[in-house]
């Protein structure tokens, strides 16, 4: 009788050893460079704005030197401003205001959009119609605008700078996880669900969520980037807690002095464009590690 | 016989996949003569898709390149020719029918526009004409009502339709050679005997030379004139069209003779058991090894099959197999 | 068209829709209003020195300040669509025509950084899309990055230092020299000096936005079949590329042109107040400083009204771009 061909051995392993996808993902985040690079210039300036105070305990609203000291002219090493207030002294303990607050809209805008966007893609019907006239609602509001009259009605402590970004920011959230419920609700494992009597509750938290995870982390993490940037913006209007110093505030107070130092606006700005960058990179790497197949070639 | 329309000499096409480039397609060599049908048949990645892009020479060039060969239409070179002289006879002498009807036409633009532009691309002919044109092709390929049709877009027509759009747009300039790669895999059973069908009228009208691509032994059976086979990116068997499915000689061809299920004469037997053939297509890695592709799977295997590659022998008239076995086929 | 009873039917609805939005943006606005902390009759009657309770009742039936809510918002609306938006408590003069006044350099401002972003970030997408591997596409990737990272303000200051202060070749703020006895093509050009900056900035920002969709959006459609079945047909390059492939692949840009519109806006308030650019941007902000609020909800009224138009007008334009948009 015909002996069968032996099996081929040139032919790989037909079941590979199975890596969670998590694991793929920190596997995919870790070999881009880019995403690495944003990902140790975030943790540096937590570092700084954690211990920083700390380790350089300057007062950033007191006077400690000669008003407008260009930078590397004293001890002072990125100079002093208008008032005499120490520029490195700002940008540490700006740090901590300008992230907490970003942190604080982000996480409201979070379960805002997350909650509205959940429910208007898994009801679907009038919910849906309901749901997304108030998200255009929201939507065709200039939100800077909208957001100073809020501090300016509400004066203008740190929560209300924060509760006011958030409430103007979420759209975005709130369209992405929508269109994610929407999308998953529809693939089979759900509907399996369904058929074994899965209540909504839990199809809700327990399988749509977890699926729709990876976009809402994405979207997240920018905009936690939008959010202090949105920060800054304010109070560099004015528009934040007077006793609180940030980057944005920096910049706003120096502004009438640039013909003499430009330090006091530029180092500034440069915080706030590296923090942003920084989570940008790492933003676009997690996007690239839940997408393989939409990696940019 | 006077020349051939397209020879193809010895063709090497490599893809760089990682670090190394991989040969997809090896040694390959056959013609076509003018008004023939030439049906090339093989499992999916054997190399039938990417030889077909390489006649109008289409193939993505950062991974892929046509590595070695010849490919000679009318006597000239296309592997040599520039890029604008490719654009000439894109359409024009050779054109090509693809495989997913539904995403092949641009949604934006109506179906009478994107035949009419091909007849612009190669004629000075004014917009009028070029839409009589484009009417005409599509009473050729049978759509009803093709006045009214000419400025439907492709979302208002069905995947059978389009692909008769799509034969239209390939015969508007009379090519002499339509290349149709596995043009109803992606369709209906009944709307693929239409297509075939309406292949065949096509071909009796304008004698276009035609390579058909495809897996389906039926469709080759009804419209070719000669088949050939493709296995892991070389050609193993070649022959006309009733010799190759009465008497295939490489184990794989039998296999895939072997594969058509069968009606049963009396319907009350039993069943058999449907034909496969064990083992898969070598991936991407395997391409370049030496000793015959398809040793893995064969039962007729032989030492020197794992060794050496089998070169293509005349084992019939007009019937070259790439095989060590001289497995005569029982009577 | 195929079908004009369903076109008409989606039109009235889009209409119904935007009124139901601009009602309550209204509706918001007054409430906003009563929200404020402080009377406005408080306010008047601090000024005035103080006055007796009778006095202060009669204020109050007089500004209708006695009437139930909803009864005030009747009045409000009434007044809303007679064009009236209240009076400035800084200027005293009609909000709306404050408003008009200033929308002009605000229009001009946003329009041309907008044009400019769009024309020229597809351009780049486009051609860094082509070339993938290449410089120009690395640069079209981290710019974008850049752009979206930095705050509008300080890059508009960071250009202010560099344009206007160490190269001194650009006026640092303002929209004109002032100088009222100049013809109107100098004036066009003088206005168009000082248009530089500011456009600049805000361009800069989005431009980093739409090279990014466009590219990506530019191979996506190039993998395509349909682009595939162009190349065969015998097209040259130039329409492969700019008649089949970026028809398709501009539609997520006019999209996302539409729905961001309100950031744009937003940042133009950023831009003119840095620039001091005379438009409603530093109208807003100095009415901030002066808690003139009639004048700021009267802002916010125009700005979510022009945005709403552009959303209407981004809807047009995709359902002309784009056939299998049927009546919704």
């Amino acid at each position: 009788m015909n002996s069968k061909a032996a099996p081929d051995q040139t032919s790989p392993p037909l079941i590979a050893e199975p890596t969670s996808p998590t694991r793929q993902a920190w596997l995919m985040f870790r070999g881009n460079l880019s995403a690495m690079a944003g990902l140790v210039i975030l943790l540096l300036i937590l570092f700084v704005a954690i211990l920083g105070p700390s380790l350089y305990p300057v007062s950033p609203t007191e006077m400690v030197w000669m008003p407008l000291t260009p930078p590397g002219a004293s001890e002072y090493w990125l100079g002093t401003d208008y008032i005499g207030r120490d520029i490195l002294a700002g940008l540490i303990n700006g740090g901590r205001v300008t992230i907490a607050i970003g942190l604080a809209a982000a996480s409201i805008t979070f379960v805002i959009g997350v909650t509205i966007g959940a429910l208007a893609g898994f009801y679907g019907g009038w919910v849906d119609n309901l749901l997304m006239r108030v998200t255009e609602f929201f939507q065709v509001l200039p939100n800077l605008l909208f957001a100073m009259i809020v501090v300016m009605l509400f004066s203008a402590s740190l929560t209300n700078v924060a509760i006011a970004i958030g409430i103007v920011s979420w759209t975005a959230t709130a369209r992405l996880t929508r269109a994610e419920f929407m999308r998953i609700r529809e693939m089979e494992y759900v509907k399996a669900e369904r058929a074994i009597g899965a209540r909504n509750r839990r199809l809700i938290w327990s399988v749509i969520l977890p699926n729709a995870a990876p976009p809402l982390v994405v979207v997240s993490a920018l905009s936690t980037g939008s959010a202090i940037l949105f920060e800054a913006g304010l109070s560099f209007l004015g528009l934040s807690d007077p006793n609180a110093m940030s980057w944005g505030r920096m910049i706003g107070d120096n502004r009438p002095y640039i013909l003499d130092s430009w330090w006091g606006v530029t180092f500034p700005g440069v915080a706030i464009f590296l923090t942003v960058l920084a989570i940008c990179l790492v933003g676009d790497g997690l996007n690239d590690a839940f997408n393989p197949k939409l990696r940019q070639r | 016989m006077s020349s051939p329309l397209l020879s193809v000499r010895d063709l090497e096409i490599a893809f760089r996949i990682g670090d190394s480039d991989v040969p997809v397609v090896r040694d390959l060599s056959f013609d076509v003569h003018h008004g023939e049908t030439l049906g090339i048949v093989g499992e999916s990645g054997c190399g039938k898709s990417i030889t077909a892009l390489s006649l109008m020479g289409l193939i993505p060039t950062p991974p892929g390149r046509i590595s070695r060969g010849q490919i000679l239409f009318q006597g000239e070179d296309l592997v040599q020719a520039g890029e604008t002289r490719l654009r000439q006879i894109r359409g024009r002498e050779i054109s090509m029918v693809f495989q997913e009807p539904m995403t092949s036409l641009n949604p934006v633009f109506t179906i009478g526009e994107q035949i009419a532009e091909t007849v612009r691309a190669h004629f000075s002919v004014s917009r009028r004409e070029a839409r009589d044109r484009a009417i005409e092709m599509l009473r050729l390929v049978e759509i009803p009502a093709a006045e009214k049709r000419v400025d439907n877009y492709p979302h208002q027509l069905s995947g059978g339709m389009r692909q008769r759009v799509m034969i239209a747009i390939a015969l508007a300039c009379e090519p002499k050679l339509l290349i149709a790669d596995e043009p109803t895999t992606a369709l209906d059973v009944t709307v693929q005997a239409q297509i075939f069908d309406l292949f065949l009228n096509l071909q009796q009208k304008t004698k276009a030379a035609i390579i058909l691509i495809t897996h389906d032994i039926g469709a080759v059976a009804e419209m070719t004139d000669r088949v050939m086979v493709m296995y892991a990116g070389r050609k193993i068997e070649e022959a006309p069209v009733d010799d190759f499915i009465n008497r295939p000689m490489h184990p794989y061809a039998r296999g895939l003779i072997s594969c058509i299920p069968r009606l049963s004469a009396d319907p009350s037997n039993e069943p058999e058991p449907l034909f496969e053939i064990p083992g898969v297509v070598p991936g991407a890695r395997q391409l370049g090894a030496a000793g015959c592709a398809f040793a893995p799977r064969c039962a007729n295997v032989l030492e020197r099959c794992r060794e050496d590659t089998p070169a293509l022998e005349m084992k019939r008239e007009a019937h070259p197999v790439a095989c060590w076995n001289n497995v005569e086929y029982p009577a | 068209m195929a079908f004009p009873g369903l076109l008409r039917a989606a039109i009235v609805r889009r209409a119904c829709n935007v009124l139901l939005l601009l009602l309550a943006v209204l509706v918001l606005n007054f409430s906003l209003i009563h929200l404020a902390p402080g009377d406005p009759v408080e306010a008047l009657v601090g000024e005035m020195g103080g006055a007796t309770p009778e006095l202060i009742a009669q204020l109050r039936v007089q500004y209708g300040l006695d009437q139930p809510f909803i009864v005030q918002l009747m009045v409000y609306l009434g007044n809303v669509v007679q064009g009236d938006l209240g009076v400035s408590t800084y200027y005293n003069r009609p909000v709306t025509a404050l408003v008009l006044e200033r929308i002009g350099p605000t229009l001009l401002l946003v329009t041309s950084s907008l044009f400019s972003a769009i024309v020229l970030g597809t351009l780049l997408g486009v051609f860094s899309a082509q070339r993938r591997r290449s410089p120009l596409s690395h640069l079209v990737t981290v710019l974008s990055l850049a752009g979206f990272s930095a705050p509008v303000f300080w890059l508009g200051i960071m250009l202010i230092l560099m344009f206007s202060v160490a190269i001194p070749i650009l006026p640092i703020s303002g929209m004109s020299s002032g100088d009222s006895s100049q013809g109107i093509w100098l004036y066009c050009l003088d206005v168009g000096q000082h248009l530089v900056l500011p456009a600049l900035t805000l361009a800069l920002i989005y431009l980093a936005f739409y090279s990014r969709l466009s590219r990506t959006s530019m191979i996506d459609v190039l993998d395509a079949d349909y682009v595939r079945t162009a190349r065969a047909k015998g097209l040259s390059q130039r329409q492969v590329i700019y008649k089949h492939a970026l028809r398709n692949a501009i539609l997520p840009v006019v999209t996302f042109a539409g729905l961001q519109f309100g950031q744009v806006l937003s940042g133009a308030v950023l831009v003119e107040t840095v620039f001091a650019w005379p438009g409603l941007g530093t109208l807003a902000y100095e009415s901030i400083l002066r808690r003139d609020a009639p004048t700021l909800l009267g802002i916010l009224f125009f700005s979510a009204m022009i945005v709403i138009a552009m959303n209407v007008f981004t809807d047009i334009v995709y359902r002309l771009v784009d056939p299998r948009i049927k009546a919704r």
